[in-house]
């Protein structure tokens, strides 16, 4: 019982957040999910960075902090209640797939057969190892929880250079919200954490499938969260209490919300819709603050937005005036910015300097050397097959023969919509890809204990992408 | 338009795929199932919680912050215990070096046969973990 009151306090927080970003009048199941699923992530989110700032100020009283953030959020909802625009709801939608009864009924049957073991998998695993699975598990997230629970005065102490391999420099989301629960509850339950990351997991897979089914169809909707929750390592991650699949989480927010933002099927006011964007930007800050390959997601998000500001040539095409373009962008930006803020005044303040650039003359040698970047791609290919521990045949492979054996079907999304979605992920990618050429520690070793779990981080995005490619775009789901 | 089987001559082809991707996920999920820890023997396995175990004792005679040392089994399964131990005892620091006056000592396979001259036995909690003096430290 004592773990529902902050639960309670989470989920509300995060729906107002939500609520904040995107109103809606109607009810419809979907947006109501997909609203429940983003809650979760910006609850915890919340619920992280106000026991982190309440340590730094010395507030023990967590319960008014947590009343005090609740009270904000209400004032700022009927503050804006009447100037923002009230959106409408998706009353219906055009299926992507067109299939026969009988294929629909097999892809349903198999969406619940996969949830289903999914589920079973998912709980024996969080109960069998309540204190996680791995290494990183208690060597990093539960050891910073531990050290911001029990610490007191000496919270500080869980950054020492003296536990180098706890990478001290990683932000916070993840030990911070865990921690806040232990404070409520007195105590270290290590089943907060356990179920922290089953929430993580399902959120994700909610959010994939609600947003898929808003914009492209139920069938769309099953047949991609199939890709997702049959893929054992994303289950496996997902209750190891590692911080990859909240990570995905964040990543896909921010995908899902900048792609709602962007689509221009109706002739809508571009004003209500930057509470979208102010959502997406909280989302790519939150994924800084959850770990540091989120700060890279970030930038490559904003870096990934100016093409399209730039390039596009008229008001009619756009919809939006070219100053409403920057304005956008803006706008992206600014709600960023208190998680880079908080990063930056953590990275200064707490965390000691990360090992990745701490020898510029060695990242230059390592830079000059092209047998590094060979290296490199042969683990990108590789893992490009293998990261999710699929059974016999690799989700990646699957998405590629379903994509060549409906490759002639009408109506595919035009990729210029998909544009800025697709180059965020490249250029994650890419940043990923340097980090490797740049690596102080032994390459082989690195890629070997890491990369399966960048892929798994973008993997819920590329499905996300895939399906909306796949299938032709229905009506708009933001309209005035 | 949405992608139907029934245009164009694809009904073959799209249900081939659709079919296809059902069934081969289906695939990873069975194994998953078969993958999932026997529910008969849930938590046998959860080194952390062991770890945790075999340090309370330990935990409740050393200081509650401040930096201790640390010596354990070489290699890369000493390093995985030390670790352990770090977590098992946060919020104290545990430095993995014989430069600090109480040293932890930490065998969970072996024995801790042949430890430096320095080091002066405290306590010895038993399960491999052991308290020690640093002579030079104090």
């Amino acid at each position: 019982m004592a773990f529902l009151l902050p639960a309670a306090l989470c989920i509300v927080s995060g729906y107002l957040i939500v609520a904040l970003g995107w109103r809606r009048r109607a009810f419809v199941l979907s947006d109501a999910l997909l609203r429940v699923s983003l809650s979760v992530g910006y609850g915890l989110g919340i619920f992280s960075v106000s026991f982190f700032l309440a340590r730094v100020f010395g507030l023990s009283h967590l319960v008014g902090v947590d009343v005090s953030v609740l009270a904000l959020l209400i004032a700022a909802q009927l503050l804006l209640r009447g100037r923002n625009r009230v959106t409408d709801s998706l009353s219906s939608t055009t299926e992507s797939f067109d299939l026969p009864p009988w294929l629909r009924g097999v892809a349903a049957a198999g969406f619940a057969i996969a949830l289903c073991a999914a589920l079973y998998s998912a709980v024996l695993r969080a109960i069998a190892r309540p204190h996680g699975e791995g290494w990183d598990a208690y060597a990093i997230w539960n050891l910073h929880a531990r050290f911001l629970f029990v610490g007191g005065d000496h919270w500080r102490d869980g950054f020492s250079t003296l536990i180098p391999w706890s990478h001290p420099d990683y932000p916070l989301l993840l030990p911070a919200a865990v921690a806040h629960f232990w404070s409520y509850l007195g105590h270290e339950a290590p089943a907060v954490p356990a179920i922290i990351g089953l929430a993580f997991t399902l959120s994700t897979l909610g959010l994939l499938f609600t947003s898929l089914d808003l914009t492209r169809g139920r069938m769309s909707a099953m047949l991609g969260g199939l890709a997702l929750v049959s893929t054992p390592f994303f289950i496996e991650q997902g209750t190891s209490q590692y911080a990859d699949v909240p990570l995905s989480f964040f990543f896909l927010a921010a995908i899902v919300l900048l792609f709602l933002h962007g689509d221009r099927s109706s002739s809508d006011d571009p004003a209500p819709r930057r509470g979208l964007l102010v959502l997406a930007g909280l989302a790519a800050g939150f994924a800084a603050w959850t770990k540091n390959e989120g700060l890279l997601f970030l930038f490559a998000v904003v870096v990934a937005q100016l093409p399209a500001t730039i390039r596009r040539k008229s008001q009619a095409e756009s919809g939006e005036e070219p100053a409403g373009r920057w304005i956008a962008l803006a706008v992206l930006f600014l709600a960023m910015t208190p998680a880079l803020v908080l990063i930056a005044w953590f990275k200064h303040s707490w965390a000691p300097a990360g090992e990745l650039f701490s020898s510029p003359p060695e990242m230059l040698h390592w830079i000059l050397t092209p047998g590094r970047y060979w290296t490199i791609l042969q683990w990108y290919a590789k893992e490009f097959l293998r990261f999710g521990h699929w059974f016999l045949v690799p989700g990646t492979l699957l998405l590629a023969v379903l994509c060549f054996l409906t490759i002639a079907g009408p109506g595919r999304v035009k990729g210029r919509r998909l544009g800025p979605a697709l180059w965020t992920l490249a250029f994650t990618l890419a940043g990923y890809f340097f980090i490797y050429v740049i690596t102080p520690y032994d390459l082989h070793w690195h890629l070997r204990f890491s990369l399966n779990r960048l892929f798994l981080q973008l993997w819920p995005c590329a499905i996300f992408l895939f399906f909306l490619h796949l299938g032709p775009k229905n009506r708009a789901i933001v309209s005035k | 338009m949405p992608i139907s089987p029934r245009s164009d001559g694809l009904p073959t082809r799209i249900a081939a795929g659709v079919l296809l991707f059902v069934l081969c996920c289906l695939l990873s999920s069975f194994w998953m199932v078969h993958d999932a820890p026997n529910p008969l023997h849930l938590g046998d396995d959860d080194v952390a919680a062991r770890s945790d175990q075999r340090f309370t004792v330990m935990k409740s005679v050393l200081p509650s912050h401040g930096v201790v040392g640390y010596i354990g089994e070489p290699g890369n399964s000493g390093t995985a215990d030390y670790y352990l131990a770090q977590y098992s005892l946060a919020p104290l620091v545990v430095d993995r070096s014989l430069n600090h006056p109480l040293v932890i000592a930490n065998f969970p396979t072996s024995s801790a046969s042949s430890l430096p001259q320095k080091l002066q036995l405290v306590r010895d909690f038993g399960n491999g973990v052991l308290l020690y003096a640093s002579k030079d430290m104090k």
